[in-house]
């Protein structure tokens, strides 16, 4: 594969991948195997760069005190154990069980997208003895609603142990599963959105690196190969984050629903039928 | 609340927070710093590399290694001056991993240090040690 074919289809999926909140990874993976490249390869690929664009956008969520960091760093312990092992299940596994694994969490992603309501109210419940003693509470200023907005966490004895979940599909199939690691913070510990995504995004970086260390020990990382996707995914990102604002969320969310459902069925079948 | 009056809260929590450098605006310029430095190397390799060879395809692996051998390896290759475009985009690559490592190590610092909350130190000394530990895999 050519570098030039390399970086757009990184400047490609990095600009769906922040236009969609979805990360680059879901997009980056399947394209690459397309064009040839050995899905190990590529998903040792994909980690690296997940790297780059969740740790350039957490600098500035971390800046702008909305990520929480108590969170981020309980959290991170079980992420990073998840990844490992998830990497090292990756390195032991066939081919053709990482493309219907893939397959299968791009239909979990789109089933997910579909059913999303866009607020989801958050039952008040009372914060738990655990999660109090851990300190997870905060609070952030909402520039949009100019007011400052108070939280407090809950039940993170349950979302410790799911973020290890979370951190094994990252470890795998080398993407950020930033949508799966919200849905942990969100619905489970009951943390405001804003402050489930930014969080997550914080984790996501150290959660790559847990993992990348794993295929560089295995000598899958190519820095020639590695360097036209890290620039294209962080540059596609950017771009997509500028124009995110200018699109309606709906036009955004349908178009991400067909990428998913292309994508997801795509890999399944290619799994399925082998001929990789 | 107003802004001025929520930027005024701020401004008291930071200083609260001991100095004008809290936490969160030291790993902001960690994340952004590395992340910078490390495009800027990737970039700067292959335009050099481009402009060498005439053809952007650069394609070697990384032998099987750990980030701190790698690291050792590239820093030795650049003291000895042997400086190539393979060299700049494995500083790149080494100095993007080293960004969210050099993050945790230095939050267990600032929660040992500054804030002397004893749970935290211990949670991210945890998340210190088995990166450190992963990263010394081979």
């Amino acid at each position: 594969m050519s570098t030039e074919l390399l970086f757009l289809i990184s400047l490609v999926a990095g600009f769906i991948g922040a236009m969609s909140g979805m990360g680059g990874g879901v997009v980056l993976i399947p394209a690459l195997t397309f064009f040839g490249m050995d899905i190990k390869h590529a998903i040792a690929v994909s980690i690296v760069s997940v790297i780059a664009t969740s740790s350039g956008a957490a600098s500035a969520y971390v800046r702008d005190r909305i990520t929480n960091l108590k969170v981020g760093m309980f959290l991170e312990m079980f992420t990073i154990t998840g990844a490992l092992v998830g990497a090292a299940i990756t390195l032991a596994a066939a081919q053709r069980p990482l493309f219907i694994m893939f397959g299968l969490v791009l239909l979990g992603a789109w089933v997910a997208l579909f059913l999303r309501r866009d607020a989801m109210p958050q039952a008040f419940t009372r914060q738990d003895a655990f999660t109090r003693w851990l300190e997870l509470e905060g609070q952030y200023d909402d520039q949009a609603a100019q007011q400052t907005v108070s939280y407090h966490g809950r039940r993170a004895y349950f979302g410790g142990p799911l973020m290890f979940g979370a951190g094994l599909i990252a470890g795998l199939l080398g993407i950020g599963a930033g949508a799966l690691k919200v849905l942990v913070i969100d619905l489970v510990m009951g943390l405001p959105s804003k402050v489930s995504t930014t969080t997550s995004n914080l984790i996501i970086g150290v959660t790559a690196l847990a993992g990348t260390s794993v295929y560089l020990a295995a000598g899958l990382i190519n820095p020639g190969l590695a360097a036209p996707v890290i620039l294209g995914v962080v540059i596609g990102a950017l771009i997509g984050t500028r124009l995110l604002v200018r699109l309606t969320n709906r036009a955004v969310r349908l178009f991400f629903l067909i990428v998913l459902a292309v994508l997801g069925v795509e890999m399944l079948l290619r799994g399925i039928r082998g001929g990789l | 609340m107003n802004q001025s009056a929520q930027a005024e809260s701020r401004e008291k929590a930071q200083s609260e927070a001991g100095g004008g450098l809290d936490i969160e605006t030291l790993i902001g310029y960690i994340l952004l710093g590395g992340v910078l430095l490390s495009l800027a190397l990737l970039l700067t390799g292959l335009s050099w590399h481009w402009v060498m060879t005439g053809h952007l395809r650069l394609d070697f692996l990384i032998a099987k290694t750990n980030l701190f051998q790698f690291v050792r390896a590239d820093i030795g290759q650049a003291l000895s001056g042997d400086w190539r475009p393979g060299l700049l985009i494995k500083l790149g690559i080494a100095a993007l991993l080293l960004t969210p490592y050099t993050r945790v190590l230095v939050s267990m610092f600032y929660f040992a240090l500054v804030e002397r909350n004893w749970k935290y130190t211990v949670f991210t000394g945890v998340v210190f040690s088995i990166l450190t530990y992963s990263l010394l895999l081979q």
